[in-house]
């Protein structure tokens, strides 16, 4: 029996189908598209492809993410936060903390001994502390945004950045350039504010271990030195950190077929649109 | 020994233009605006003399200079410094007597004071945490939509559905901004829905100031007839803005150097 989760993020969408031993049949991730957000059809295609399966065959389909609303073949719409913690469940049992760091957003999570969520904090009003601040910045560097983690590293010491707003922090790091500061340390200097900012949002939650950081901002080994220096410890990293929302998502599926629960609607294939 | 007349400077130095307003016994003589061009000295030096040629008047006729600005310590002359919220506030005061608020509206940052009857500083907010309710947000925009700063004003008016962002954030603006053209809204809708939203911010700053009328707009924002109809909406009160909004500080410096009055 096979379940899909579909996460369709502001940036990325990602797919994982898994049977019902909850092992991954397929799992990929594509961008969601600007203006074309078809696209993450596409990722949907894509995935039911090399799984060899078809959408008929899939047991149970649910979506989540910024997306999530008015996906005419999903069978059931959940939060990213209870999917998060599903799929986090499932990579780290011991995990109490999962700080998301996605392309509009990011996001604390607290999860009790039973897998529950307890509560989450989030920041979507304001690009600061989201990938899209790294996003801006890294063009303004002129470096690009998967090679942030290594620059920073490469840092003998960072250049504090004393703006929050992605548009003044900008302005801030043309002004340190010119005055001589190397690119490294002014990535460092991003990573540090950044960190400082999540970890400073997510400390509301009460900060237990395990952690776990999720979303593009675990691909950023920089980053992930900075908020390992804000906790005091080393936080976890998930081998594929941008699809746990999607396996939560097909996670949650396989759950609601076990119960028996069904489909909140009739899956719709013609004219797929999304966004309308 | 006849008494000669008395000349007094105001000079600005801000990051973006420096401003000159010379004032004589009872009227403002010459004012003179450029943009600072990474040399603060010498710009300051060229609007003084500016003013003072446009306005006949020798340098050693001069009875007091005040400068401020964020570059008022590079200027090469002799001169008071004050900072630049008491020249604006008293700038405003001697423009307009009735005025209890104002709210400068600059390229980066937003100010807001109140203003004693005696046109002094009673209280002072300032927003430069967040550039949405700073002119920053505009240039972006205005960028994206290829439209002059100088039209920006008169499109906005035009507008007759303005266009609700999703966000109160300049950078996530920027993106919606992109969707929105795509999905065919125009530009004087957009620029009409981004005032709305720095509006909104500026009206929260002043929240905290609880204003008084009347209420001046000064700097850069002042010019944008949009924004100051979106204050003037958000505020619920009348806005009143200067001939030239961004000689205010300028002129301000000149009545201090002339003892706080005009």
């Amino acid at each position: 029996m096979p379940f899909a989760g579909i996460d369709i993020g502001s940036t990325m969408t990602k797919v994982v189908i898994v049977d019902e031993n909850e092992t991954t049949l397929a799992s990929v991730i594509g961008p969601t598209g600007v203006e074309h957000r078809h696209l993450a059809l596409e990722v949907m295609d894509e995935a039911i492809g090399r799984s060899g399966l078809s959408y008929e065959a899939l047991d149970f389909i649910v979506a989540t993410g910024y997306g999530r609303m008015n996906v005419p073949f999903a069978d059931k719409q959940i939060t990213e936060i209870t999917c998060h913690a599903r799929g986090i469940r499932a990579i780290f049992p011991t995990v109490r903390i999962i700080i998301d760091i996605g392309g509009q957003d990011s996001k604390g999570i607290k999860i009790d001994a039973a897998g529950k969520v307890a509560n989450f904090v989030m920041n979507d009003k304001c690009a600061a502390g989201t990938g899209r601040f790294l996003e801006v910045i890294a063009e303004t560097l002129g470096v690009k945004l998967a090679d942030m983690g290594d620059v920073s590293l490469a840092a003998k010491g960072y250049v504090k950045i004393s703006n929050t707003c992605t548009v003044f922090a900008e302005h801030e790091v043309t002004s340190r350039l010119a005055e001589g500061a190397t690119i490294p340390e002014i990535v460092a200097g991003l990573h540090e504010s950044i960190a400082g900012r999540v970890v400073n949002m997510v400390r509301h939650l009460g900060i237990e271990k395990d952690v776990v950081v999720t979303g593009g901002g675990a691909k950023d080994v920089g980053l992930i030195k900075a908020i390992e220096e804000k906790v005091g410890f080393t936080v976890r990293i998930p081998p594929e950190p941008f699809i746990t929302g999607a396996l939560g998502a097909a996670l949650l599926g396989k759950g609601f077929v076990e119960r028996g629960i069904t489909r909140d609607h009739e899956r719709r294939l013609e004219g797929v649109t999304f966004f309308r | 020994m006849t008494d000669h007349p008395k000349y007094y400077a105001g000079v600005d130095v801000g990051s973006v233009s420096i401003k000159a307003v010379l004032i004589g016994a009872d009227r403002i003589m010459a004012s003179e605006m450029m943009a600072s061009g990474g040399n603060y000295r010498d710009a300051a030096q060229k609007v003084l003399e500016g003013v003072l040629s446009k306005a006949g008047v020798a340098a050693d006729r001069l009875s007091g200079i005040v400068v401020t600005g964020l570059g008022a310590e590079s200027v090469p002359f002799a001169a008071r410094q004050v900072s630049d919220i008491s020249c604006q506030t008293m700038g405003c005061h001697c423009l307009f007597p009735s005025a209890r608020t104002v709210i400068d509206i600059g390229g980066q940052f937003t100010k807001a004071a109140k203003i004693s009857p005696q046109g002094r500083v009673a209280d002072f907010l300032m927003s430069e945490k967040c550039a949405t309710g700073s002119g920053r947000f505009l240039q972006v925009i205005a960028r994206i939509l290829q439209v002059s700063l100088e039209e920006i004003g008169p499109l906005s008016l035009k507008s007759r559905n303005p266009v609700e962002f999703s966000t109160n954030c300049a950078v996530f603006a920027e993106s919606e901004t992109v969707s929105r053209i795509a999905e065919g809204a125009r530009a004087e809708d957009i620029l009409a829905g981004v005032h709305r939203a720095m509006a909104s911010k500026v009206a929260m700053l002043l929240k905290r100031l609880k204003i008084e009328p009347d209420v001046v707009l000064t700097g850069g924002g002042g010019q944008d007839e949009g924004l100051v109809l979106a204050v003037s909406d958000a505020l619920g009160v009348k806005v009143l803005v200067p001939e030239q909004p961004r000689l205010s500080a300028a002129f301000g410096a000149a009545c201090l150097a002339k003892g706080g009055k005009f």
